[in-house]
C-alpha cells in the first residue's frame, strides 16, 4: 500500500512532464527533446539551491523559491530551443538536441558533482509533513508515525507528500487550462493548429513558439525540481529516456480521455502519467529487470505511433512531429 | 490605398527551376476600389497576391498602403491592414478549434493578445448573431470543431473573420474555387454583401469569367508576371464574358508566335 501511494506521488509529480510534453508535441506540434536536459536542469538548480542554503540561508535557497527558479532555469532553456529553431533556422529535433547537450555540461557545472543528495535538508514537502505532524503526531516512542486505515498502516509522511502534489498538480492544472483560454493562450493553440492562418490574423508565431516552448520545458524543469526533493536527490542522469515517458503518459491519457476538449486532454495527461506509474510499478513487482524499462516504454511509443488501429483509436490524431513525411 | 511600384519577385535565381514570377508590377488602387485579377497559370497573381500579405519579401519595388511602407514588414505585422481569404478553405481557419474560438482569434486580429479570455457570455453572443447572418445554419454550433465543417461553411467563415476587423485590404485569391458551383455562389453573394457593407478595399483573384465579368469596379489580366491589360469602370461596366476570353485567346495567339522566336533565340545562343 505504501509502494502504492508512492507511485501514485510520482505519477502526479510526472504529469507535469506530460503537461509540457503535451504543450511541445501536441499543442505546437514540435519535437522538442529539450525536455531530457531540462528536467535534470530543474532538479539541479533547486538542489543546489537547497543546499547552498544550508549553509548560506537566503530567500531564493527556501524550497519554494529554489523549486520555482528551477522551473524558471527550464524555460530559460526552451526559450534557446525555440530561438534556435525560429532566429537561426536550425532544424527543430537539433535545436532541441544542442540545447540538451549544453544543457548536460550546465547541470554538471550547478551540481558540481553528478548527483547531490537532499537527504538533511528541508525540502517543499518539510511543510506539509510538518502539517501532518501536528494533526497526527508521532508515537511517543519515536517509531515511525504511521496511519492504520482499513487494515493497512500508511506513513504519515507519504500520505502528507501525496495530498500536497494532488492538490499542486490541481493548481498548476487549472492554471493551464485558464491560460489557454485567454487571448494568447488560443492564439498558441492556433500556433500548432494553423500557423498560417494565425499570421494572416496578426500573431507572430516564431514568438508564439518560443514563449511555447519556454512555458513547456518550465512545466517540465518543475517536475525535476519536485521529483528530486521527493526522491531526495538529484542525478545528472535522471532526465534521460524522459521525452519517451512523456510521450506515453500523454498517450495513455489521450487513448483514456478520448477527447481534444482542454479539461478532458488535461485531466488525460495525469491520468496517463498516473496509469503509466502504475503499469511500471505493476511490471516491477511482476520482476521486470529495471533496466529493461526504457526498451519497453521505446517499444510501446512505437506501437502507438504506427499501430494505425492503435491510432485511429486514439481519436484520429497524428502524433505531432514524429511522423515526418 | 494601396501602391505597388516596380514589384519583380524570381523564385529559385541563378538555378534551372529560375521562376520570375513577377517582372516589374506597378498598381495603384484607390479606397473602395474592387479589383479583380484574372490571368493564366503561373501568371504571378497569387505571387502578386503573398507579396503584398508578406508570405515572402519582394526582390525590388516598394508597396504602399494605408499611408505605410509595408516593403519589410513581416507577415504578421500586415496583417494589422490585411484581411485574407485562401483557395484553399483549410489554410484560413483552425480545425481543431471551435467555431468560436476562431472567431475570437479573428475578433483581435492586430491587435495585442494578453490574458483576457478570448471566449465570455458576451462575445459569444455577438459571434452567435454574426453566424446567424451567414444563414448556414452554424448559429448552434459555434462550439463545433471547424473542422467538422465543409469547404464552403469554412470559407464563408473566414470571409467573416477577414473582415471582423475591418481590414484596410482585402484579399481573396480563387477563394471559391475549391467548391461546388452551388457553394461557390453563395460564398460570392457574401463576398459582395461584406464588400459593400464596409466599402473595402479588395483585390480578388479569380479563373471563373462570370466572377470577373460581374463583380469589381476594375480587372487586370496578368501574364508572365505582368500587367497587360487593366481595364476601368465603364469599360469594366461593358465587359462581357466573350470580350475576357478574346483577351485570353489573344494571348495565346502571341504566345504561339512567340515560341517559336524563343526557340530559334536559345538555338542560337546555346
Ligand atoms: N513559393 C514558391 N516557390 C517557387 N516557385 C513559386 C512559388 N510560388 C509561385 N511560384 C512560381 O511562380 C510562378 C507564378 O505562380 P503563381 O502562384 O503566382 O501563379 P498564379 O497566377 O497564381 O497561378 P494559378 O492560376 O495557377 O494559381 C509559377 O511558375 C509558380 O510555379
Ligand atoms: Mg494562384
Amino acid at each position: 500500500m505504501n509502494v502504492l501511494i508512492s507511485t501514485l506521488t510520482i505519477g502526479l509529480i510526472l504529469s507535469l512532464l506530460a503537461f509540457g510534453v503535451y504543450i511541445s508535441f501536441r499543442i505546437f506540434n514540435f519535437p522538442d527533446i529539450t525536455t531530457e536536459g531540462s528536467i535534470t536542469l530543474g532538479a539541479a538548480v533547486a538542489a543546489a539551491l537547497i543546499l547552498h542554503g544550508s549553509e548560506n540561508p537566503s530567500w531564493f535557497t527556501t524550497p519554494w523559491a529554489a523549486t520555482l527558479l528551477g522551473g524558471l532555469a527550464g524555460g530559460v532553456a526552451g526559450v534557446a530551443t525555440g530561438v534556435l529553431h525560429t532566429r537561426f533556422k536550425i532544424h527543430g529535433l537539433l535545436s532541441g538536441i544542442l540545447v540538451m547537450t549544453a544543457l548536460y555540461s550546465i547541470n554538471l557545472r550547478v551540481m558540481g558533482q553528478s548527483n547531490l543528495s537532499l537527504n538533511d535538508v528541508p525540502t517543499i514537502f518539510s511543510g506539509p509533513q510538518f502539517l501532518a505532524e501536528q494533526l497526527h503526531p508521532a508515537p511517543a516512542d519515536g517509531g515511525v508515525n504511521q496511519l492504520p486505515f482499513a487494515g493497512w498502516n500508511l506513513f504519515v509522511n507519504d500520505l502528507a507528500a501525496l495530498a500536497f502534489t494532488l492538490l499542486l498538480i490541481a493548481a498548476v492544472g487549472a492554471a493551464l487550462y485558464f491560460f489557454f483560454r485567454t487571448n494568447l493562450g488560443t492564439a498558441m493553440r492556433a500556433t500548432g493548429d494553423n500557423a498560417q492562418m494565425i499570421r494572416a490574423l496578426g500573431s507572430n508565431t516564431n514568438a508564439m513558439l518560443v514563449w511555447g516552448l519556454g512555458l513547456s520545458n518550465a512545466l517540465i524543469a518543475l517536475a525535476g525540481a519536485i521529483f528530486a526533493q521527493y526522491q531526495k536527490f538529484a542525478d545528472v542522469q535522471m532526465g534521460f529516456g524522459m521525452v519517451v515517458l512523456g510521450l506515453a503518459s500523454v498517450i495513455i491519457g489521450e487513448a483514456l480521455v478520448r477527447s481534444r476538449d482542454l479539461v478532458l486532454t488535461i485531466i488525460g495527461s495525469v491520468m496517463g502519467s498516473l496509469l503509466f506509474r502504475l503499469l511500471v510499478a505493476i511490471a516491477l513487482q511482476w520482476g521486470l529487470n529495471p533496466n529493461d524499462l526504457k526498451l519497453i516504454t521505446a517499444g510501446f511509443v512505437f506501437i502507438a505511433l504506427v499501430l494505425p488501429g492503435f491510432v485511429s483509436k486514439l481519436g484520429k490524431r497524428k502524433v505531432g512531429g514524429l511522423q515526418h513525411a | 490605398m494601396l501602391r505597388i511600384t516596380n514589384a519583380t519577385k524570381t523564385f529559385h535565381p541563378g538555378t534551372p527551376n529560375e521562376v520570375l514570377a513577377l517582372q516589374g508590377v506597378d498598381l495603384h488602387l484607390e479606397p473602395g476600389d474592387f479589383l479583380i485579377v484574372i490571368g493564366t497559370n503561373g501568371s504571378g497573381k497569387s505571387t502578386l497576391q503573398n507579396s503584398v500579405a508578406g508570405t515572402f519579401m519582394l526582390d525590388s519595388g516598394r508597396i504602399r498602403l494605408n499611408g505605410h511602407d509595408i516593403t519589410r514588414w513581416p507577415e504578421h505585422k500586415r496583417a494589422r491592414l490585411i484581411g485574407r481569404v485562401f483557395q484553399n478553405p483549410f489554410s484560413g481557419t483552425a480545425p481543431n478549434m471551435t467555431i468560436a474560438e476562431n472567431l475570437a482569434l479573428a475578433a483581435r486580429r492586430g491587435k495585442p493578445r494578453g490574458l483576457g479570455w478570448a471566449l465570455n457570455r458576451e462575445t459569444r453572443d455577438r459571434f452567435r448573431e454574426q453566424v446567424r447572418a451567414l444563414n448556414m445554419g452554424l448559429e448552434d454550433r459555434i462550439d463545433n470543431e471547424i473542422g467538422t465543417l465543409s469547404g464552403g461553411q469554412r470559407q464563408a467563415l473566414t470571409l467573416l473573420m477577414a473582415s471582423f476587423v475591418k481590414p484596410n485590404l482585402l484579399l481573396l485569391d480563387e477563394h471559391t474555387a475549391a467548391l461546388d458551383p452551388k457553394t461557390a455562389d453563395q460564398v460570392i453573394h457574401l463576398t459582395k454583401q461584406v464588400v459593400e457593407r464596409d466599402r473595402l478595399t479588395t483585390l480578388m483573384v479569380t479563373h471563373s469569367m462570370q466572377q470577373a465579368v460581374h463583380l469589381g469596379n476594375r480587372l487586370i489580366m496578368m501574364h508572365k508576371g505582368r500587367v497587360i491589360h487593366d481595364i476601368r469602370d465603364d469599360e469594366k461596366k461593358r465587359m462581357r464574358v466573350e470580350g475576357l476570353l478574346d483577351r485570353f485567346e489573344e494571348v495565346r495567339r502571341v504566345e504561339a508566335l512567340d515560341l517559336p522566336a524563343a526557340e530559334l533565340l536559345k538555338a542560337a545562343y546555346i
